[in-house]
């Protein structure tokens, strides 16, 4: 059994989340989500909401919570920079964590812009044990490219379709972007997962087919990130057939499981409950 | 924002419900129940609502946000929401929002089936119901669902490759389906709401009376039912002006 308490806190009091408690957890490893793009803290189909709740029933603290500006938390006085505002908020976020459930090591989970967050904090905060990157950085290597473009170099139904386009004014539909991240130089960004994984964090990194403009393969994980993702603490998965926010069900279901066995098998902890 | 005048807190039976209640600024005037509507509207929505309540306890009421069994941050999965239960927990949230604010007098208002829902909630005793968009015909709502949910499954903006049936059936959108769901918004019809006093309305042209309820033009479309923007949030500074004036001239 685990409970579930609203919060308002930090520093001005002005975040607002959910911490769920297993009944007799105390200590070990909390688990904190950062929010998806401009979703409120219940995360996109309500994937956040979900998640929080099959790892309270596995036996690990959690808090979900909206960052400065967002969902339903307000902004914090002062002159900040958007990096140190998320700092800030993490940090206001793992002691509330601290306060509930005697958590003092973490680990963070978040999805496209949450994972860029996710990311800043775990590079620089030494309480920060573990992260799940859904869809983080990604970069276009040269075996995406190859793999892009070649099938459709020599599928002939696409050149027919070109040729037909050809010469006919296309109706310019854009489509709104749901979310997007601004990229990290690819050197700095190999450069802290090397140091996290160095000082013993664990890393899940779970990229899905809906970032197909930028990502497409198993393999491109270590194309992009070189040596540091064969390190045995990182472990990848590339969901070829999900979208980026997993809106079926099933896919949500799949992703939820691997994030549960992942956090088991890394941080079992005297409260976490392995599910057969 | 002042500090402490959004209050985040559970409520109702066994504290399954989340509340977000807006303490009004001033001299307090009369309270609002905001019904948020169901699946991935409630989170489109999100901001707006919140933007609202904002708008409205500065004005001097007393507001309380809150998510039916099921649905947001209250306990309950996806796909236990029904109906009935809905309307269970609007009565149970106008309550809390009476007993908070010490304030009798509420008024409801929502978006979509969020409105749907404060107009059935008869023992809810709102004075006033104000509506966006209502859902009153269940049968259309429902087949227009379906119709995203068959065209979600080859959505080649967001899936690389067809999806197979069997990955999108009992899904709404993002949310599990239950068949108690199903079968009671096919009994919604809209002889059996009560009329609102105010509907907005994203469709209509020009202000009207119908009955007792005046009709108003929200002067743009809202996408509700754009599976391109599904993950847009939806916004409207004119709504939230029109639902502060009417407020204000109620009150």
């Amino acid at each position: 059994m685990s409970r579930e308490e609203a919060h308002r806190f930090g520093r001005a009091d002005h975040l607002v989340g959910i911490a769920g408690l297993p009944d007799g957890a105390s200590g070990g490893t909390g688990v904190i989500v950062l929010n998806a793009g401009l979703v409120h803290r219940v995360g996109p189909f309500r994937l956040h909401v979900e998640l929080t709740r099959r790892l309270n029933a596995t036996g690990y603290a959690t808090l979900r919570f909206d960052l400065s500006t967002l969902g339903d938390s307000g902004a914090a006085p002062g002159r900040h920079t958007r990096t140190q505002q998320v700092e800030a908020d993490l940090d206001d976020a793992m002691r509330l964590l601290g306060e509930r459930a005697g958590c003092e090591r973490f680990v963070l989970v978040g999805l496209c812009s949450g994972a860029q967050n996710a990311h800043t904090v775990a590079a620089s905060d030494p309480r920060v044990a573990g992260a799940v990157f859904l869809d983080g950085y990604a970069y276009r290597t040269l075996g995406y490219k190859l793999r892009h473009y070649l099938p459709r170099l020599f599928d002939p139904t696409r050149w027919m379709r070109r040729l037909r386009r050809r010469g006919r004014v296309t109706g310019g539909e854009s489509v709104e972007p749901v979310f997007a991240v601004a990229p990290a130089p690819r050197d700095e960004v190999i450069a802290d997962f090397t140091a996290m994984v160095e000082r013993g964090m664990k890393l899940y990194l779970v990229y899905s087919g809906g970032i197909s403009t930028h990502f497409n393969h198993q393999r491109q994980f270590r194309e992009c990130f070189g040596r540091v993702m064969d390190h045995p603490s990182v472990t990848t998965r590339f969901a070829a057939d999900t979208d980026h926010t997993y809106i079926l069900t099933g896919d949500r279901e799949r992703l939820l499981d691997g994030i549960r066995d992942w956090l088991v098998g890394n941080f079992p902890g005297k409260d976490a409950r392995r599910i057969a | 924002m002042r500090a402490g005048s959004e209050s985040p807190f559970f409520f109702g039976a066994r504290s399954g419900l989340f509340g977000m209640y807006h303490a009004p600024e001033g001299q307090k005037r009369s309270a609002l129940l905001m019904c948020p509507p169901l699946g991935q509207d409630l989170i489109r929505c999100h901001r707006l609502y919140r933007q609202l309540a904002q708008a409205v306890a500065a004005r001097g009421f007393a507001v309380l946000r809150f998510d039916y069994h099921g649905t947001g941050d209250s306990a309950g999965d996806s796909a236990d929401v029904q109906w009935d239960r809905c309307v269970a927990d609007t009565v149970a949230a106008a309550a809390e929002l009476r007993a908070r604010s010490g304030v009798d007098r509420v008024i409801a208002f929502g978006a979509r089936l969020g409105a749907s829902v404060a107009l059935s909630a008869s023992e809810a005793r709102f004075a006033d119901v104000i509506a966006w968009d209502a859902v009153l015909d269940g049968q259309g709502y429902m087949a227009s669902l379906d119709a995203l949910q068959a065209a979600l499954r080859e959505d080649a903006g967001r899936f690389t490759r067809p999806r197979a049936h069997a990955d999108v059936a009992a899904q709404w959108l993002g949310f599990a389906v239950g068949d108690p769901l199903r079968r009671q918004l096919a009994a919604l019809r809209p002889e059996a709401l009560r009329a609102p006093s105010l509907a907005i309305d994203s469709t209509a042209t020009t202000p009207r009376t119908e009955g007792t309820t005046r009709i108003l033009p929200l002067g743009q479309p809202t996408p509700w039912n754009d599976l391109r923007r599904l993950e847009s949030a939806i916004l409207s500074h004119p709504l939230i002006r029109a639902v502060g004036d009417y407020l204000e001239e109620a009150a």
